[in-house]
């Protein structure tokens, strides 16, 4: 996954927000070893006290174990994994809903439109 | 570090005129033998030819260690080359003294080698123990008439030498340097500064002999010449002056060469 | 000490033209500075000043609390705007110089830099275009382990493969002990390396911030704000 900055917003709440996303989807699995701030900065091409802002944040938000002597690894509780997920997906939809509602849309027509298309992508 | 320098310099400076040496060798060598093909009738066209070239290749090496001594200085320290010199953890003194050292170097180096070039072309059977004769009756003259001191002479006529060379090598680096302080015309600028410091030279020798007393060793005749002690004497006061003069004038060359560089510096 | 790099009512006057008038700047270590501004605002003399290629006409700069000279010199790893190495060398040769010269010299990371851009050690630099040269200079001034990185212009009509490989070495090169200081007009290309930024303008500062700041604040990129701080 390449990291796409915008360039009118934090770099660390958009380092934070890419991250979350691996660690949910999989990327970074449950419990992996992640790597060094300077490697993860350099693949980013960010500074790398920027990257440490980010990981420190996730850190808080108990996505991230700090080991003391073997650096960074993803938590290896599944249910904060699972939290983030939620989080995460009601931050998209809230988004979507809000643009659906500017639209016009009602409620009933905005689920059956859903339901259409979450059809379409099983196939 | 300025051993490095020395290093560095020798390097790039070498590699003009290690091959320049050679190619005058090699034509001293050709020339030698050319010039024996006159006894053949051959056709003075050849030998003509190889002196003309060996000459051009004589006036070049000589030239070259003029040109390298301004080139050096110029281009290494004083054009976009000074960027990398002037950040190397190096006092910039060191600088001045490795290409003082190496253009004293090549000059030297350039008069032994047309020497033995001379002496390849010239030098006849016989001429070698000939040329030693000679040299061990003007020794052996030199010491019943001036003594021990005949070393002591020596060494200050090669001291008188080097101390010479340095000074007309650091007015040249004095003059570039000033030159650089001006933002256009820097070659003019360059060219009137020498003329300046050379004229500032005569001066100061004129100035020297205006102290009371001094006049008095300007005024020795002509015919204590013949008069032995004396002459030893006068050889050594004329010796001493001479390498004092020229170390005066080096160090004034010197300190205005480095002042210019430490606290003057703005490259392009 | 922490402080780096520090100037104090800096000014320097070339007779009546004043570069760079009471400047007053503190960095940190461990960071990897812009100091950006239009042509001509005065980045050059201060990095110049910096390197003792220039002195001061009032004021002092101090590099890890010395005044720039041989101790400084030592820590501070520099790349001017221009080509500035012996046209006859080998890049070898080079090496071997700042090897000689520069005790934290590391021609390991030379060689391993120059594999992999597939530049030939044995190839003298003036077979090379200006791009490879660039290159060159590049690795070998970050092939030191310095304490403080003085970049001027070092993306500047690079094309963008060899711009991301330059910005990648940079920040493979940090260390919490070092500060880079980046010197350019180029700024959007740079903005997510630095932590920090300095605008200067005819010989003043303008500015100093954080990045983070000027894009939570301002809610802008540095470039956005740097053309709006710049308008003509």
């Amino acid at each position: 996954m390449t990291w796409e900055l915008k360039s009118d917003r934090p770099i660390y709440t958009q380092l934070i927000e890419h991250i979350e996303l691996m660690i949910c989807s999989g990327v970074y699995p449950l419990g992996s070893k992640l790597p060094s701030v300077r490697d993860m900065a350099q693949e980013a091409a960010v500074n790398p006290n920027t990257m440490q802002r980010a990981l420190v944040k996730l850190e808080e938000e108990g996505l991230i174990i700090t080991h003391r002597t073997s650096g960074r690894s993803v938590t290896e509780d599944e249910s904060m994994v699972e939290m983030a997920k939620s989080k995460l997906a009601q931050e998209q939809i809230s988004e979507f809903l809000g643009k659906m509602q500017l639209m016009g849309f009602e409620q009933k027509e905005i689920l059956t439109i859903i339901n259409k298309m979450v059809k379409e992508m099983k196939q | 570090m300025l051993r490095k320098l020395l290093k560095y310099e020798l390097k790039a400076t070498g590699r003009i005129f290690l091959p320049l040496f050679l190619a005058l060798l090699v034509f001293a060598a050709i020339n030698r033998f050319t010039l024996s093909l006159d006894k053949f009738d051959a056709p003075a066209i050849i030998s003509g030819i190889s002196m003309f070239i060996y000459i051009i290749i004589m006036v070049g090496m000589f030239a070259m260690t003029f040109i390298m001594t301004i080139q050096r200085f110029n281009k290494n320290l004083l054009s976009d080359e000074g960027y990398l010199m002037f950040t190397l953890p190096v006092k910039p003194w060191k600088h001045i003294v490795s290409k003082l050292f190496v253009s004293m170097l090549w000059m030297v180096a350039s008069g032994i080698v047309a020497l033995i070039s001379i002496l390849i072309i010239a030098l006849k059977k016989g001429a070698f123990t000939q040329f030693t004769e000679v040299f061990a009756t003007f020794y052996l003259q030199a010491i019943e008439q001036l003594g021990a001191s005949v070393y002591l002479l020596s060494f200050e006529i090669i001291l008188g030498i080097l101390v010479s060379l340095a000074s007309s090598i650091l007015i040249v680096y004095a003059s570039i340097a000033i030159g650089h302080l001006f933002n256009e015309h820097k070659m003019l600028a360059s060219f009137g500064a020498f003329i300046l410091l050379s004229t500032l030279a005569q001066f100061f020798i004129l100035l020297v002999s205006l102290i009371p007393g001094i006049a008095f060793y300007t005024n020795v005749q002509i015919s204590s010449f013949l008069d032995f002690i004396g002459l030893q004497w006068l050889l050594q006061m004329v010796m001493a002056y001479g390498i004092i003069y020229a170390a005066l004038l080096s160090a004034a060359f010197f300190a205005v060469t480095n002042r210019i560089i430490s606290k003057r510096l703005n490259l392009e | 000490m922490s402080t780096i790099f520090e100037c104090t009512d800096l000014t320097k006057k070339f007779g009546s033209k004043v570069a760079l008038s009471g400047v007053n700047l503190k960095l940190e270590r461990g960071q990897i500075v812009g100091l950006l501004g239009p042509n001509g605002s005065g980045k050059t003399t201060l990095i110049k000043l910096a390197n003792e290629l220039l002195t001061p006409t009032s004021g002092t700069l101090l590099i890890g609390g010395k005044k720039p000279g041989i101790e400084t010199k030592k820590i501070v790893s520099y790349l001017p705007e221009k080509t500035y190495l012996n046209d006859w060398m080998r890049v070898r040769q080079i090496i071997e110089l700042f090897s000689d010269f520069y005790e934290n010299f590391k021609p390991e990371k030379a060689y391993d830099m120059l594999k992999s851009l597939n530049i030939d050690a044995n190839d003298r630099l003036k077979t090379m275009s200006k791009g490879t040269k660039e290159k060159v200079q590049l690795i070998l001034v970050m092939s030191r382990e310095a304490e403080l990185y003085l970049l001027d212009e070092p993306i500047g009509g690079v094309d963008p493969a060899a711009r991301d490989y330059i910005l990648k070495t940079i920040l493979g090169n940090y260390n919490e002990n070092a500060t880079v200081i980046i010197s350019t007009h180029l700024i959007s290309d740079i903005e997510n390396i630095l932590d920090y930024v300095v605008f200067i303008n005819e010989g003043k500062v303008v500015m100093t911030s954080s990045v983070d700041d000027i894009r939570h604040e301002k809610g802008q990129s540095v470039n956005g704000l740097f053309r709006e701080v710049f308008k003509c």
